[in-house]
């Protein structure tokens, strides 16, 4: 078996949606052990929306989405935690563990007893980790948030967007990866810390203020120089042009991005347009970024004619920054993505009849220790037995009565599936550019899957 | 309190964002880091703007200021033999080497994670780029929008029908040095327990494209290509909309709940029968638009916020500006934005911790260096040069 960098590190994962579950999932593909805490009442949003072929009958929720991207490699437990058996099956759990890691409001946790010193008390290096939108003191700490909304609070909002239209925001919660993201970072320096001194601690991780670490420009342009700034567009401080810039077809576009006089006179060539070459509107960086919006008009009509690849690779072969604006089905069917083995096809439960699949891995390639995807996500319950029997050392007989007393399950009580919209409405409201039908066939021949 | 990282030793080879982020995240947290810049100019951050007072200087570039609190400047010409030598003796006392060149550009200068792991094979070395150190676009030059373009996001990002845009400023390049720091640690952590080195290859394209959710799963699953925003979806919008003071992100969670947002906007015209389904709603998609537009914006963004987090089922986010968030209540509650002295630069508030570590926190004890402030420190107490033969190479241009 592959030697795997977090091997013996076990989290305990009472968490929702993206923010942690993202975290947690990347210490799992590196080889943590990951317990996640799931609830038969109250199921994490992406359990209920966004299913296999839309299918919402049976088992719905183990066929969704955004669950399986979110928390592949972990064990599912479901406690009922309104119950004191639960509370103390977790605490049991949470003394033999490294990480517990969780992003409810402060109130959810304090009313489950699973405040930092109350985990103290039973493991007294355990290290903790609470993900909130604001952060887990101060008057915001109450409030719910995703990533939508902490974006918008972040800073990054506001300078984000057409140069002549509202701030804006990508169709994802961006905000809660650049949290996650940051989240991996904090474990593993309290665990490297814990390796060293013996001692855990409380980590308070704010949503918002990771992605405000991240745009320091007009933050400090303001404390600095006390300069508010407006929406940047596609286009950059130093390099000109830059920008995004149609193609032949429909919906094709190109960026491109020049940073010195050498690079433009590339660009100009290869456009075929050398008479921009001595044009003195276009001589020098600043020039060019003061005359900006003409050059956007007039490379505009230059590239239209082009395949925005041919384009790329004509660029790229005169070393001028320059990329094809993928879609989603490009980005996965990418040459570059899959030569470096960036996604992974994974198998799903039986039972779900989803075939297997390519999943986006990890932002990283190890020498050693590579990671990997090893299982799909979890099934609601599916480690229940495993969990209680194999690390807490129950009999088989207690974990049965655990379950007709209803504190663990594998069936949801009255679960309700988002319906999915038609592929028509989706259309029609412009969420999705096209939906194809032989999209099964083209995956299976893309990523040589055989059933 | 010390930092987390206190003890780790980082050779810090990188430039311009990404590498320097991930440098600047070990080093806020206690991390000892030495930063390489090449003698004349140093790190081309040095001139990016905006710069404190307007003035380009290379000690006063905020966002230089910002990348490299805490860490030690040593200038070293890595072309040269002698500058190759020292960076070496400078390896074997390092636990982590991060760098961000050019895939070609330190094998090109026989600097290698073989040659500086010779004399200490517990030596974690972390390489980030823009593609990789593999594949076909592996020697591609790319900017942040050509990472936007090449890794998915930007074809979702905007609205659909304009182009597609991207965040302002160098969004894909801290993304990349976030995870780096947290791959930095991972491979140093099994260190730690095995004593085993390795090396890390981090790409700035796989960064985002990890990060898009369903983005390529909704093919996968359902044959879906998703798409920019559209400007009337016959929903409220899940983007910014403008109030009479600013804008406001409307965001109801938890499934179909158009009664609660109709009560809680108060508009009788909403509540109108010819709304009241999904498919009602896009079909009466230009209407809708405009008698939303036109109750967002009677109300103030702050009064919906605070009112909005009151009731089950929406979760509202309000766009602040630099200004709005230097004196948003929450961030001056948590002592957000710190002051940082600098010789050169004089004071600057800087964005503070990312995230509040109770038990070793985050914090900055100097100001980013100016170029090789640390020459001696390094070079003469660490490295047992003598002044003469530091004198030596600096004529030499080696420092």
């Amino acid at each position: 078996m592959t030697k795997m960098a977090l091997e013996g590190v076990r989290v305990v994962e009472f968490g929702q949606l993206i923010a942690i579950p993202y975290a947690t999932k990347l210490l799992a593909d590196m080889g943590a052990e990951v317990v996640r805490i799931e609830s038969c009442t109250r199921l994490d949003g992406y359990r209920v929306s966004g299913f296999y072929k839309n299918d919402t009958s049976g088992e719905f929720w183990n066929r969704a989405v955004n669950f399986y991207e979110q928390n592949r490699n972990k064990k599912s437990l479901t406690l009922d935690l309104a119950q004191e058996r639960a509370r103390e099956t977790l605490r049991d759990l949470i003394a033999v563990s490294d990480v517990f890691a969780e992003n409810f409001t402060p109130r959810v946790i304090r009313n489950f007893g699973l405040e930092y010193e109350d985990l103290r008390r039973i493991r007294p290096d355990i290290i903790m980790v609470s993900s909130t939108g604001y952060g887990h003191t101060g008057p915001w700490s109450g409030f719910g948030a995703i990533g939508y909304g902490t974006e918008a609070a972040s800073g990054l909002a506001s300078v984000t967007g057409y140069r002549d239209g509202p701030p804006t925001i990508p169709e994802l919660p961006y905000a809660d990866y650049t949290a996650g993201e940051h989240t991996v970072f904090a474990i593993m320096a309290a665990l490297a810390h814990r390796a060293v001194t013996g001692r855990g601690q409380f980590i308070d991780i704010s949503q918002t203020q990771t992605l405000s670490a991240t745009v320091p420009e007009p933050l400090m342009d303001f404390t600095s120089n006390g300069r508010v700034q407006g929406r940047a567009g596609n286009r950059d401080e130093i390099y000109a042009p830059q920008g995004t810039y149609p193609c032949a077809g429909d919906d094709n576009w190109i960026s491109i991005s020049i940073r010195s006089d050498g690079e433009w006179v590339s660009l100009c060539r290869v456009l075929g347009l050398s008479e921009w070459i001595d044009d003195p509107r276009f001589a020098s960086g600043p020039a060019r970024a003061s005359n900006h919006d003409a050059l956007d008009a007039m490379l505009a009509q230059a590239t239209i004619s082009w395949d925005a690849r041919e384009l790329e690779s004509a660029l790229q072969a005169h070393a001028v920054p320059a990329g094809a604006v993928l879609d989603g089905k490009a980005l996965l069917f990418d040459d570059h993505l899959n030569e470096r083995g960036f996604f992974e096809v994974v198998e799903h439960p039986a039972g779900t009849n989803i075939p297997p699949l390519p999943y986006a891995s990890r932002p990283w390639k190890f020498d050693k220790t590579p990671g990997s995807i090893r299982r799909a996500a979890p099934t609601l319950g599916e480690h229940n037995s495993e969990v209680l029997q194999d690390i807490l050392g129950m009999s088989e007989s207690e974990t049965e009565a655990m379950e007709q007393a209803g504190i663990i399950g594998t069936v949801p009580v009255r679960p309700r599936a988002t319906v999915p919209p038609s592929n028509q409405l989706l259309l029609e409201q412009g969420r999705i550019v096209r939906s194809e039908s032989d999209f099964e066939e083209k995956v299976r021949e893309r990523f040589g899957i055989t059933q | 309190m010390a930092g987390a990282l206190e003890g780790i030793k980082v050779l810090d080879l990188t430039h311009h964002v990404a590498g320097p982020y991930c440098t600047k995240l070990m080093a806020d947290f206690g991390a000892e880091v030495i930063k390489i810049e090449r003698p004349g100019s140093g790190d081309p951050a040095r001139a990016m703007p905006p710069f404190a007072g307007d003035d380009p200087h290379p000690d006063k570039s905020l966002p230089f200021l910002y990348l490299n609190t805490n860490k030690w400047s040593v200038t070293l010409d890595l072309k040269s033999d002698a500058g190759r030598g020292l960076l070496h003796r400078m390896a074997r006392s390092a636990d982590i080497v991060v760098e961000n060149f050019r895939p070609r550009s330190l094998p090109a200068m026989e600097v290698t994670y073989e040659s500086l792991s010779r004399d200490n094979p517990a030596l974690v070395m972390v390489s980030i780029s823009n593609f990789g150190q593999s594949g076909p676009y592996r020697d591609y030059e790319a900017t942040d929008i050509v990472e936007y373009a090449l890794s998915g996001l930007q074809y979702i990002f905007g609205s659909n029908e304009r182009e597609p845009i991207k965040h302002a400023f160098s969004q894909a390049q801290y993304k990349a040095g976030a995870n780096a720091a947290s791959a930095a640690l991972i491979a140093m952590y099994h260190l730690m327990m095995t004593g085993e080195g390795q090396r890390v290859d981090v790409s700035i394209q796989e960064s985002i494209a990890t990060g898009l959710r369903d983005t390529t799963l909704a093919y996968a699953y359902n044959g879906h290509v998703k798409w920019r925003q559209p400007r009337e979806a016959g929903e409220i919008p899940r983007s910014p909309v403008a109030t009479s003071d600013g804008h406001i992100v409307p965001i109801a969670f938890g499934g179909p709940n158009w009664d609660a947002i109709v009560e809680f906007l108060g508009s009788e015209e909403l509540a109108d029968e010819k709304f009241s389904t999904p498919e009602l709603r896009v079909r009466n998609s230009a209407e809708l638009d405009r008698i939303v537009t036109e109750t967002f914006a009677a109300h103030e963004k702050f009064d919906l916020f605070y009112r909005a987090n009151r009731i089950r089922g929406l979760i509202y986010g309000v766009v602040q500006d630099a200004s709005e968030l230097r004196e948003n209540p929450q961030y001056v509650h948590r002592d957000y934005f710190r002051e940082v002295s600098h010789p050169v630069a004089g004071t600057a508030e800087i964005p503070g911790p990312p995230l509040n570590m109770e038990g070793t926190p985050w914090a900055v004890d100097s100001p980013a260096p100016t170029l090789g402030q640390h020459n001696r420190e390094v070079y003469c107490d660490e490295l047992g040069l003598s002044n003469d033969e530091l004198a030596r190479l600096a004529a030499e241009g080696v420092v």
